[in-house]
């Protein structure tokens, strides 16, 4: 979580909630000025904790096809099978670094069931990235695919980016939809494509990290006016080239597939 | 007897103490004192009437009653009103001298009285509430010996007595034209809303009987025909109610305007009053909120260019519209406290020797203040979701539960006679029994009644959710449903009484599960109209920001906040809402009662939907749940007839209206 302080009062930016409530507990109306201090002590020792952009992300597919499951490896690093169905929607978020820039993707995950679609559609409003989910053991939701791009093409800005993600890469002996039918359907309709597990955490760093790298590229090659913030990004404080970004460091974009 | 000649009118507020619950003094209103000083001088006076063991019940507990003794007396042809505490009671232990003094009523004349309230209820003490025309009450005289008629009688010689034609319980002293108008203006509340429908809040008082076949009685015609035609004045539950807003919001201001100007400062003998402020947990819940609104204050880049400026309680970089309302101190005067739940021997009491639910609407009530002892959940529970007739005895029950079972075990057959061969040529089937088996596996398994593998409790809400797709084929399964399954098959228990419970509850929330979402819809179109009526500027706020399709409040009303909540939390809220003591859509306040909380937060910080969205996911598990009910119960009083009339018909849980399509077809779709 992150809490959002002025520096200077030019330069914007974020660190992250543990600090802030680390110093901010105690702020009484008497004590904040010497908390705000140590607050911008901590920030200049960790410039990494900022972020140059947010992304909003949205992820959506039918139910059950392990969107909550891929969200949670994501931002916790964990695979937890058991856990409740998504109502409505939930939230996650995490850094990353794309450029050597810390970039904060805060993602949606939405629920499945038909029924709450017109409920869904209302989330794609200032998305700029959608991780589009199937999974490779039931045929069915990948019949579904059509569907759902529809839906985000008209709800969604034109240039949000799409990956479409095949889950459950781990369940190779069930498979139900080969990575060939994957592959066409993505170059089909012009997505980004991969198969992943949430459960082995395999693909699934990349996925979003490659989407994050799509959605860069389109800022560098000025497709988005970012200040329009309908595009799903915010801009922050732009400059700083943070050392290695967020926890995960990682700038890979690997591709390919598992299957 | 030796009279305490107090100059001080201490008042708390109406039968319900809603405050003085925290502690024994609390909620004291001071009357203007140089005003009433003149009249506590009465050498000379006649004595008209005197009573004794009069009580008044500062708190719930009954060492804390205070009897005295209530007098009439006459001097220059005017008629005025004492209750003096006896002196030394010795079980009054926790009382001391000065605080029963507080409550002594020193000749008041009559000339300031407004109205007196009479309850003489079939059960407990008989009790008058007598209402001063500053608006302000005093609290409630137990009448333990009864005689609240002769009382009455005995003033109606002296005084002009006029029984309300709102309300025959209100006999109005100083008369003024109509109370109903008059309270409303007072709240600015806008008044273009049609008339409400009557049914959407129960009698308060009166008709209590013929309430025996409990909320099944609410039939479809009779609320449509009064819905479009409705001017009985008898019983009309919203008039009532707009006597108890006479009574009670006169006293808000009252109460707003005396504790800015330090009505309790230290040295009046108040200390422990100011200590109550702090403590009340309504105020606590909003600083908590306030606290976890901080913690997730982020993203929000460009309302904050100087943090640094951070140090002020209230980051509001923008001005924030007042609350009409005054809504912080409404719900301290206005929500009646919650009570212990309901244990065995009050359960009891409510039954006959037949085990026949006596007076299913002071049943009703019980569960609404209160809740139910977890144990006693699987006894009341079926009553209040319609499963068992109130008016049923032990024996018809049992029978009516072995029918029960049977039926249940013929429907359940039917999709378990289902062969593989058959199955595979029905993909409906495949369709629903694939969703259910995915969503049973993710329903509360961290709950430990649903943890671990090969769990038989799950496999029996797969068993119900499944039976309950062929028994309710038309809505067939929707994700939520598992939410509301959980619960009840972990206090009912047993499979079958778990599966009649659901589809009970199903009958009123099924359109929430609609295909096309209508039932969800107009839930949460009736939440913008009561915003819009109990809080305009933040209706306002949302209408700018695109905000009104209420989505972020969606998951609240799906599920009736069973995500906000924990377990026995979200339990304790639902008997609170299935009772339809007030409303049947309490819900909806609810939702108002904790938007309202936040509404500095989310104007503040001109959040926009989707910070919004985010802001409201988050507030699961940081809600409180008893101040929430209380306020939910306050905005609902004050509501009143136009909050009624902002849920349009057959909004649910109302039953719904056309009982022709229950449930829309899309052939499109599963």
């Amino acid at each position: 979580m992150l809490r959002w302080i002025c520096w200077k009062s030019t330069v914007p930016v974020f660190i992250e909630q543990r600090y802030s409530l680390l110093f901010l507990v105690s702020s009484s109306s008497s004590g904040v000025g010497v908390s705000i201090r140590l607050s911008l002590r901590i920030l200049i020792s960790s410039p990494s904790m900022s972020y140059a952009y947010l992304f909003k992300y949205i992820i959506i597919g039918d139910t059950g096809v392990g969107k909550s499951c891929l969200l949670l490896q994501f931002t916790d690093k964990r695979f937890q099978p058991v856990h409740d169905l998504t109502i409505g929607v939930e939230f996650g978020a995490r850094m990353i670094t794309i450029d050597n820039k810390p970039i904060k993707l805060q993602i949606w995950d939405t629920a499945g069931q038909e029924s709450f679609r017109s409920i869904t559609r209302s989330y794609y409003r200032g998305a700029a990235g959608a991780l589009l989910v199937y999974d490779i053991t039931r045929r069915e939701t990948f019949n579904h695919l059509a569907s759902w791009l529809e839906d985000a093409r008209q709800h969604a800005n034109a240039n949000m980016t799409i990956m479409l993600i095949g889950n459950k890469c781990d369940l190779a002996h069930r498979r139900a939809v080969s990575t060939e039918e994957g592959e066409q359907f993505a170059k089909e309709h012009g997505l980004i494509f991969m198969e992943a597990s949430a459960k082995t955490a395999q693909n699934v760093e990349e996925a979003f990290i490659k989407t994050a790298a799509t959605i860069y590229k389109k800022i560098q090659d000025g497709v988005f006016d970012v200040s329009n913030e309908s595009y799903g990004i915010k801009v922050g404080y732009g400059g700083i080239p943070g050392p290695s970004g967020g926890r995960d460091g990682s700038t890979s974009q690997g591709g390919g597939c598992c299957g | 007897m030796s009279m305490e000649a107090s100059e001080l009118h201490d008042l708390s507020d109406d039968a319900d103490y809603a405050a003085s619950q925290q502690q024994g003094s609390a909620s004291m209103m001071r009357c203007d004192s140089e005003k009433r000083s003149s009249s506590s001088e009465h050498e000379g006076a006649e004595l008209i009437y005197l009573k004794d063991n009069v009580a008044i019940h500062p708190t719930q507990f009954a060492s804390e009653r205070i009897s005295g003794r209530l007098k009439l007396t006459k001097q220059d042809s005017i008629l005025f009103l004492s209750w003096i505490p006896y002196k030394g009671q010795t079980s009054n232990a926790k009382l001391s001298e000065k605080d029963r003094s507080l409550y002594t009523i020193t000749a008041v004349p009559f000339t300031e009285v407004r109205s007196i309230r009479r309850h003489t209820p079939a059960l407990g003490w008989q009790y008058v509430i007598v209402v001063l025309s500053s608006g302000l009450a005093f609290p409630p005289l137990y009448f333990y010996n009864g005689g609240v008629r002769e009382f009455l009688a005995l003033v109606k010689q002296h005084v002009y007595l006029a029984r309300s034609g709102e309300d025959a319980n209100v006999f109005l002293v100083n008369d003024f034209q109509s109370p109903l108008q008059r309270t409303l203006s007072s709240l600015e509340l806008p008044s273009s809303l049609p008339v409400a429908s009557g049914q959407s809040t129960y009698p308060l008082d009166g008709g209590s009987s013929s309430d025996s076949q409990g909320r099944t009685s609410a039939g479809v015609d009779n609320r449509v025909s009064q819905y479009v035609s409705r001017k009985q004045k008898s019983h009309d539950p919203t008039r009532d109610l707009s006597i108890h807003l006479l009574e009670k919001f006169s006293l808000v201001t009252k109460f707003a305007r005396d504790t800015t100007t330090q009505l309790f400062s230290e040295n009046n003998g108040f200390g422990s009053v100011d200590k109550r402020w702090n403590n009340q947990p309504v105020h606590s819940y909003s600083e908590k909120l306030t606290n976890i609104a901080e913690e997730k204050d982020n993203e929000n880049h460009h309302s904050y260019p100087e943090k640094e400026h951070l140090n002020d309680e209230e980051i509001n970089l923008v001005d924030v519209p007042a609350d009409p309302l005054e809504f912080n101190k409404l719900s301290l005067v206005w929500g009646k406290p919650r009570q212990p739940p309901m244990g065995s021997k009050e359960l009891t009491a409510f039954l006959d020797s037949e085990g026949r639910v006596v007076e299913s609407k002071a049943l009703r009530e019980r569960v609404f203040y209160g809740g139910i002892e977890h144990q006693l959940r699987k006894e009341v529970w079926p009553f209040l979701l319609g499963y068992y007739a109130y008016d049923s005895t032990y024996a018809e029950r049992e029978y009516l539960r072995s029918v029960k079972r049977m039926e249940y075990a013929t429907l359940k057959q039917q999709w378990q006679s289902i062969s593989p061969e058959q199955a595979k040529r029905f993909t409906k089937y495949r369709e629903r029994k694939g969703l259910i088996d995915k969503d049973v596996v993710r329903t509360d398994r961290a709950f430990e009644y649903y943890e671990g593998d090969d769990n038989l409790n799950v496999n029996s809400m797969r068993d119900i959710l499944l039976t309950y797709s062929f028994y309710n084929f038309d809505l067939g399964y929707c994700q939520g449903m598992s939410d509301y399954l959980s619960p009840i098959l972990f206090v009912m228990g047993d499979e079958s009484e778990s599966f009649w419970c659901f589809v009970a509850l199903m009958e009123r929330l099924g359109p929430n599960f609609n295909r096309d979402q209508n039932g969800m819809h107009t839930q949460l179109f009736a939440l913008s109209k009561l915003v819009e009526l109990l809080d305009s500027p933040l209706h306002n706020y949302f209408k700018q920001n695109d905000c009104l399709n209420y989505f972020f409040c969606f998951r609240w009303i799906l599920i009736q906040f069973k995500r906000e909540f924990e377990y026995e939390k979200t339990m304790q809220l639902w008997e609170v809402l299935w009772t339809q003591y007030l409303t049947e859509h309490l819900h909806l306040y609810v939702c108002v009662a904790i938007l309202k909380r936040c509404r500095s937060k989310i104007m503040g910080e001109q959040m926009d939907f989707d910070t919004l969205l985010k802001f409201i996911n988050e507030l699961s598990g940081h809600i409180d749940l008893d101040s929430t009910v209380r306020d939910a119960e306050a905005l609902c009083i004050c509501a009143g007839e136009n909050g009624a009339a902002s849920i349009p018909p057959g909004t649910p849980p109302s039953l719904p209206l056309d009982e022709g399509v229950l449930y829309p077809q899309d052939d499109d779709v599963l």
